[in-house]
């Protein structure tokens, strides 16, 4: 069964220097991306950056993510659900 | 025989040792929105998923082969025209650095979306080309900038990435440009991951293919970390490395390893059932 994987962003709000969920996931699974394209003249804010469930069917559901997650931000389930 | 030679290769021996596709314009006219805004703008580009979404996935899970075929096709012949790869072995990796210029060292943003890696720990791309001097003139737009290397520099940075075990891929940017001689590793390289986990082609197999001679494999088992694509194992029975000649892509990484010279790579044009399985 497919992980559904989602992300408060408004309490991960900084995942490029966090980053301790992406390093424990055991099945690569997680992905950093970004709100916005590539700019001009100015780096992407790290607000802008996002994290999310990329393979979901690499997940095994083990929680490790859930678990090391400081601002517990992640949730993972296996209802069938749409991820985001 | 390889399409891109066939199309690109203008005579020479390989597609990529043609200079005329190291040599994009300088100028060009904008597209309209998808590119200019860039594949990041789609958070799901993260990972390699910009061209596959969780659409396919769930497609994949309920057996549905047919809406599968439908999205990997449109993601290969999407990749085949603006953005794929194709594996290729140190040695020809170290004779295109002689072709091209200018030669940089620039972040990977592979590992940056699946390892988060600080951009002072992640230069593991040689970028080439003219498209360099906008990385240069905006370091910003680009993250960690650019360092730019002579070609001898460039042989030895990618000498060491082949020594550390990564697979040396060239990347098109706007085919058949090739902009990016990338040094990859499963499962965090995009490329590699859509290929070997979802038989995607938006990284092609290279020109050779790897053999064992079991004559001279001492069953040592050095090379066996070396594969990047699961197409080497080794035969306890047998006490030998074997390799899938099906799988393989051909990157020499386990010849590198071999100190008794018992893995050799020959053309994959000599291989009847390969000559076109890229």
């Amino acid at each position: 069964m497919l992980a559904t994987i989602t992300v408060d962003d408004e309490k991960c709000n900084d995942p490029l220097s966090c980053c301790k969920c992406l390093l424990v996931c055991p099945s690569h699974a997680l992905g950093l991306g970004t709100r916005v394209g590539p700019q001009k003249f100015k780096e992407i804010e790290p607000k802008h950056f996002i994290l999310r469930g990329v393979r979901f069917d690499k997940c095994t559901g083990c929680m490790e993510c859930v678990e090391v997650c400081p601002k517990n931000a992640i949730q993972v389930s296996f209802n069938g659900g749409m991820g985001k | 025989m390889c399409l891109l030679c066939e199309q690109y290769g203008d005579g020479y021996e390989r597609w990529y040792f043609n200079p005329a596709n190291y040599a994009r314009r300088l100028y060009k006219i904008r597209k309209e929105e998808a590119e200019a805004a860039g594949a990041e703008a789609n958070p799901q580009a993260a990972g390699g998923m910009a061209v596959l979404g969780r659409e396919f996935l769930e497609a994949k899970e309920r057996g549905d082969i047919e809406a599968m075929e439908k999205m990997k096709k449109e993601a290969e012949a999407g990749a085949l025209a603006t953005h794929f790869g194709q594996v290729i072995t140190l040695d020809d990796a170290l004779k295109i650095i002689d072709i091209m210029y200018p030669i940089t060292l620039i972040t990977c943003a592979c590992r940056r979306s699946m390892q988060g890696l600080p951009d002072e720990g992640n230069f593991t791309c040689i970028g080439m080309g003219p498209g360099m001097y906008k990385w240069e003139r905006w370091p910003d737009t680009y993250r960690g900038g650019v360092q730019f290397l002579t070609p001898d520099e460039a042989k030895e940075v990618v000498t060491k990435m082949n020594k550390r075990g990564l697979v040396q891929c060239i990347y098109t940017f706007g085919t058949p440009y090739i902009g990016g001689l990338c040094n990859c590793d499963y499962p965090d390289c995009g490329g590699i991951r859509l290929r070997v986990d979802y038989d995607v082609k938006v990284l092609w197999k290279g020109h050779y293919v790897a053999q064992v001679d079991p004559e001279l494999c001492n069953g040592c088992a050095s090379c066996i970390h070396r594969c990047q694509f699961k197409a080497l194992n080794f035969v306890p029975t047998r006490n030998k490395a074997h390799i899938e000649a099906t799988e393989c892509f051909g990157c020499g990484l386990c010849v590198t390893e071999c100190d008794q010279d018992a893995i050799t790579l020959v053309e994959r044009s000599s291989l009847p059932a390969l000559v076109d399985e890229w």
